[in-house]
């Protein structure tokens, strides 16, 4: 069989992207052939690794998955094909999060709601990454939208971190600096954990800016509430990334929209403590093996911070915990469901 | 031991009591996603106006030289047809930043009226308020 992917947009750094590739690697293992195709490729993809929308020319039997994750021109000519297809919405950020900031981002995610809705129906089987996706999907009328998770491959993440890294507390998000992740609140919410309990606690946020100005506010922000207290790291090496997680003592994240957030599994697998907001998919992801709250009252957080820093009975339950969510998200398992899903699309025609 | 279960709570806990004690004394901050600095309207007009730069197109290979020579010279060539395309955006944005503008200045107005009515309102109150006190 062959499964040919779509991609909006193909990027180095790109999450969709590099699932597309762990996609294509799960193929190739189960003799599936086929070609990635983006609309846009951004410079530095490995030469070859995704070729141009145009090459997409897929034989009558072929299936054609789209990963949906903004909306593209000229997708639902590309995706006007007669073959069997599969959508898998990687979830869009609400346009609100981006009109003051960006707004051709905010007219992106404006108009990606009809674009998905209308290429959701036209395909035999419509996914999201997580149950809040899917329901997006049942909303624009697809009977039984499935769910997809992540592919997360624990095996290429390393040993976990110590129960309890040394050194002074240090407390991690990553993600892009985007304002629907609201990493003013992390900031804010770390500025009091540290003055009431830890003046010598570091937070370190790893993601690239989404534009530079949005980039520099928060810096600003941090020169405001804990200057010289917190590092910003951007374009981080993977064993780089896995290291921070193993020298943190909690994850917090604020986020207000978040389709699946892999960086909560990451956290869950190094071991490290999660705070989060119980918004979008969050709640499915970490189950209970996180201290949910939302930010109403950045005190709380502060001191939820606090509990999971110091509390060692508390940071061991929750580490017990993780194992089961984990096991949800296993790779395995994750990989069963798209082979499911890719075979019934094309057991449909 | 705190159990997960129990960490909203005692964490809650914790913050009333240590603003009991004039803790977490941090103003409320408004930094949110609507609060972002307003683009003014003359660096609003400035971008309406495109204008790609040649000297910006080239190939960022180790030996690209001919490659930025060829692109630059292919644009120079296609000039009538890019020309179109930025007089057609530039026209488009344009009239968006007109019509962003008016609404603006409707906006002023509006607001300006409100003001002046809410004052003229206040004055009236004012005004009455003396006359009932003086009246009685």
């Amino acid at each position: 069989m062959n499964v040919h992917q779509v991609l909006s947009a193909a990027g180095p750094v790109d999450a969709v992207t590099n699932q597309g590739l762990a996609f294509r690697r799960l193929f190739s293992e189960w003799g599936w052939g086929g070609d990635d195709v983006a609309e846009i490729i951004a410079p530095g993809m490995p030469r070859g690794a995704v070729k141009p929308a145009r090459a997409l020319r897929p034989a009558a039997e072929d299936v054609v998955l789209l990963h949906y994750s903004g909306y593209t021109p000229r997708l639902e000519q590309l995706m006007d094909v007669p073959n069997p297809k599969v959508l898998l919405s990687h979830n869009v950020t609400p346009a609100r999060y981006f009109w003051p900031y960006e707004p051709l981002e905010g007219v992106r995610c404006a108009l990606a709601p009809g674009q998905l809705a209308e290429l959701a129906r036209a395909a035999d089987v419509a996914a999201g990454v997580s149950h809040f996706n899917a329901e997006d999907l049942r909303d624009f009328g697809v009977a039984d939208p499935q769910v997809i998770p992540v592919l997360f491959d624990r095996a290429k993440l390393g040993a976990p971190g110590p129960a309890r890294p040394p050194g002074a507390p240090t407390i991690l998000f990553v993600g892009r600096v985007a304002p629907h992740k609201r990493h003013d609140l992390v900031i804010r919410a770390f500025a009091m954990y540290r003055r009431r309990h830890a003046p010598d606690a570091r937070l370190v946020l790893v993601g690239g800016a989404m534009s530079p100005a949005f980039g520099r506010m928060m810096r600003q922000l941090v020169h405001e509430v804990a200057p010289g207290a917190v590092d910003f790291e951007a374009g981080v090496s993977p064993e780089r990334l896995w290291e921070l997680y193993r020298s943190a003592h909690a994850f917090l994240c604020l986020s207000e929209h978040e389709g699946f957030c892999v960086p909560l599994l990451e956290a869950f697998h190094f071991g490290v403590p999660v705070i989060a907001q119980p918004v979008g998919g969050i709640p499915e992801v970490v189950g209970d093996a996180a201290l949910q709250a939302r930010a109403d009252d950045l005190a709380v957080i502060a001191e939820l911070v606090h509990l999971a820093v110091t509390d060692d009975e508390l940071r061991a339950e929750l580490r017990r915990r993780t194992g089961p969510r984990l096991e949800a998200f296993a790779f395995e398992r994750t990989a069963q469901r798209l082979r499911e899903a890719v075979t019934r699309a094309a057991a449909a025609r | 031991m705190t159990t997960p279960e129990d960490a909203l709570q005692v964490a809650r806990a914790a913050a009333e009591a240590a603003r009991a004690e004039g803790g977490y004394a941090e103003p409320a901050f408004s930094f949110s996603f609507q609060s972002a600095p307003r683009i003014r309207d003359a660096r609003l007009m400035e971008w309406a106006v495109i204008e790609p730069e040649l000297a910006y197109v080239g190939s960022t290979r180790r030996f690209g030289r001919p490659i930025t020579l060829l692109k630059q010279g292919l644009l120079r060539l296609l000039r009538q047809y890019n020309d179109q395309v930025v007089a057609q955006q530039t026209r488009f944005n344009a009239h968006i930043t007109g019509h962003v503008m008016s609404f603006d200045d409707r906006l002023d107005a509006i607001e300006r009226l409100f003001g002046e009515r809410e004052e003229a309102r206040d004055r009236a109150i004012e005004s009455r308020r003396r006359e009932d006190f003086f009246g009685r």
